[in-house]
């Protein structure tokens, strides 16, 4: 691995898919207690003889996957895809919500003075939503079509708007996740109801935009959905799939095939960190309403129960390993 | 054509053409390395990086000249890149691994490879970008200060060694290193099957250039130069049609002949002569739409007609050695589609480099690839 820099690790945050961890599928984890957290931002304390892009005191970003920098997806720029990916708190690797932590310093990007820990630690997600809208070839004067308003809907849309995405629309089941994708300034926003059938839905969103969306964002995994992102977006468009859901899909893939539309997966971001950054650095990007809830380490049987049970409707909840900060 | 292995660890003699100075030469003994399986600076210049590298040690067996090699030799520098301290000369090789460090999964002793001469930091954007060939810390064979591997061992990354199927001898091995910059001069050029392509300049690179370009299943290619043995050459390795520059003829009669001959604008002009006439023309002949690949370096400030090429869309691209490249090169070789092997022209034991040299340097006998053999069981078999 590369040079090292110990952040102390300040903040981390939950992300629901952490919770399928408690599902104890494989005996070995739980017997080596791995530990949790990859959303996370810290300060510097030490760092080692090599390293020379930071110094103690910094306050970074921690992007939580390294990959093993020889391989032919590491060398062709998609780290992100290397089959010796080292992932926080991805087993059988430890993650990073815990007091102090090592990272390799060139995974660690220097946070802008104007950027708190707090939105340093909402980095991650941002990324994903970056490199999402990366995939999907998001451009200005985009018309485009997010389904689901959970966290990473929602960092899908900022980043969408970010760059440069004119008309924005965003689905969901739940009027307070789309109350909530207003307030970060979707232009328009449908309310999934349980007996609306697929055609309804498309013929919904066109009725809304006026026209087809460019680019489908497709941020639940939920089967209906990735089928209404298939019909409504436009002749030529792309859908991106963000959204992880059943292993198997049945989908209306003629209508996609015969009017160019193409499907791209997205699996977490590569060299995305700096552009997510500049947003929030420059303004076009506002990640604090997303930040909903605070807890000590101490606490973090508690932030969990929370993100599973959903109760006190949480967006993004954030762990303060820190006993310094009061929270 | 193929050598036996001569020892490994054990050996002592790792005799290594070594530059010390303008026209000044060397066959000099160096220490065998080892192998590193920890990490290691991988630029002098810059001790601040240090990555993992899981290196082999191979045997060298062919090491071509490159016009660059014979160019720090004669002035001793190029560009920013000075020789400033005895640097052993040669990166375009091939070789057998002979002994891996602890921790190499993909190669083991006996295994034929053709080397990439330059390993990036890892580190940095460029290089996670998937752009490692502009890394800033780049530590290229025969670029000072870093040596190159014209010696008879020679430690690398395990990754940047790439396996030579059976059939491909170590010659067309140590060809990748060139062949893989015509690669990447396609790529940049954006090059497909059906196209039609210009080559400005028929050396060695122009040559590769040509022959990777039918490889990829160009429709036509037309190669251009000033000297009519070269266009010979070029047309007995493949190209469709030649056409002799003239420097006194006026521009626009050239820009039409070469239309002309070829039967249309090319959809991308190659560079790989660096001369501003050829660059000039590039410009001017290249269909609308289309883009200009330089890939040959000459002067640093150049006279030319840009307006046209700005508001015909035609594309400038530079190219600068290679990344991700040498696996086309090499399935191009293998599977038929690109026939190298009639680029190697003459053929040195590494205790005759500086004749090697001066041949390069002379041109005597038409050189076009001078292959350079360390392994001391090298046999010449015609």
């Amino acid at each position: 691995m590369g040079p090292k820099a110990r952040p102390k690790c300040r903040l981390a945050t939950v992300s629901p898919h952490k919770l399928r961890i408690q599902n104890p599928e494989s005996r070995n984890m739980w017997i080596r207690r791995p530990l949790l957290g990859h959303e996370a931002s810290g300060t510097v304390l030490e760092v080692g003889k090599n390293v020379k892009t930071l110094k103690p005191g910094d306050r970074v970003a921690i992007e939580p996957g390294v990959g093993c920098r020889t391989c032919s997806f590491c060398k062709k720029g998609k780290y992100h895809l290397c089959s010796d990916m080292i992932f926080c708190a991805s087993p059988p690797y430890d993650g990073n919500l815990c007091r102090y932590y090592v990272h390799d310093a060139d995974f660690c990007f220097k946070l802008p003075d104007n950027v708190s820990l707090e939105e340093g630690t909402l980095i991650e997600p941002l990324a994903v939503g970056v490199h999402a809208c990366k995939r999907a070839k998001v451009r200005f004067g985009d018309v485009v079509l997010i389904l689901g308003a959970g966290p990473i809907g929602l960092v899908t849309l900022l980043a969408a708007k970010a760059m440069g995405a004119t008309k924005t629309i965003i689905t969901d089941l739940v009027g307070g996740r789309l109350d909530k994708a207003k307030e970060l300034g979707v232009d328009y926003t449908l309310k999934i109801e349980k007996n609306m059938t697929e055609v309804e839905t498309v013929s919904k969103i066109g009725e809304l935009l006026q026209e087809a969306p460019d680019v489908s964002l497709e941020c639940t995994g939920v089967e209906q959905c990735v089928r209404v992102a298939l019909e409504a977006t436009k002749t030529g468009g792309v859908v991106a799939l963000v959204g992880l859901g059943k292993f198997e899909l049945t989908l209306p893939l003629e209508n996609a095939i015969l009017r160019e539309v193409d499907i791209r997966g997205v699996f977490r971001y590569n060299n995305d960190y700096p552009a997510a950054i500049e947003m929030v650095k420059t303004g076009k990007v506002d990640l604090k309403p997303l930040i909903t809830h605070h807890f000590r380490i101490q606490d973090s049987g508690k932030a969990f129960h929370m993100a599973k049970t959903g109760e006190g409707n949480p967006i993004k909840i954030l762990i303060h390993p820190n006993p310094d900060d009061y929270y | 054509m193929f050598s036996c292995n001569s020892g490994g660890a054990d050996a002592k003699d790792n005799l290594s053409a070594v530059l010390c100075g303008i026209n000044d030469l060397r066959l000099e003994q160096r220490p065998v390395p080892k192998p590193r399986d920890h990490r290691k600076y991988l630029s002098p210049n810059k001790p601040s990086q240090c990555t993992p590298t899981l290196e082999v040690l191979l045997q060298m067996e062919s090491v071509g000249i490159c016009g660059s090699d014979v160019h720090f030799l004669v002035h001793g520098k190029i560009g920013p890149f000075v020789v400033t301290d005895p640097m052993i000369i040669g990166h375009e090789a091939s070789g057998t691994v002979v002994e891996i460090g602890k921790k190499v999964k993909t190669l083991k002793p006996g295994d034929r490879v053709a080397i990439e001469p330059g390993v990036g930091c890892r580190m940095c954007s460029y290089c996670k970008e998937g752009r490692y060939h502009l890394c800033p810390d780049m530590a290229f064979c025969a670029t000072p200060p870093i040596d190159g591997n014209l010696s008879r061992f020679f430690a690398h990354d395990e990754d940047f060694c790439f396996k030579l199927p059976d059939h491909l001898t170590y010659d067309e091995g140590a060809l990748m290193e060139p062949l893989a910059v015509a690669v990447h001069s396609l790529k940049q050029a954006n090059f497909r099957l059906g196209q039609v392509l210009l080559v400005m300049g028929a050396g060695p690179i122009g040559l590769v250039t040509m022959l990777a370009g039918k490889a990829i299943g160009a429709s036509a290619v037309l190669v251009t130069d000033t000297e009519d043995f070269r266009l010979k050459k070029a047309k007995d390795f493949g190209a469709d049609c030649v056409y002799q520059m003239c420097e006194d003829k006026p521009e626009d009669e050239i820009v039409q002949e070469i239309k002309e001959e070829l039967g249309c604008e090319p959809h991308a002009t190659i560079d790989c002569a660096g001369a501003v006439q050829a660059i000039r023309i590039s410009l001017k002949v290249t269909r609308t739409g289309g883009v200009v690949v330089l890939t040959g370096m000459g002067q640093l400030e150049m006279n030319i007609p840009l307006t046209s090429a700005i508001f015909r869309e035609v594309d400038i691209k530079g190219v600068f050695r290679y990344n991700n490249d040498y696996p086309m090169a090499i399935d191009m070789v293998a599977s038929g589609r690109a026939n190298v092997k009639p680029l190697v022209t003459h053929h040195f034991k590494i205790e005759d480099t500086v004749k090697a040299f001066e041949t390069a340097k002379t041109r005597e006998g038409n050189p076009i690839k001078i292959m350079i053999h360390p392994n001391p069981n090298w046999q010449h078999c015609l």
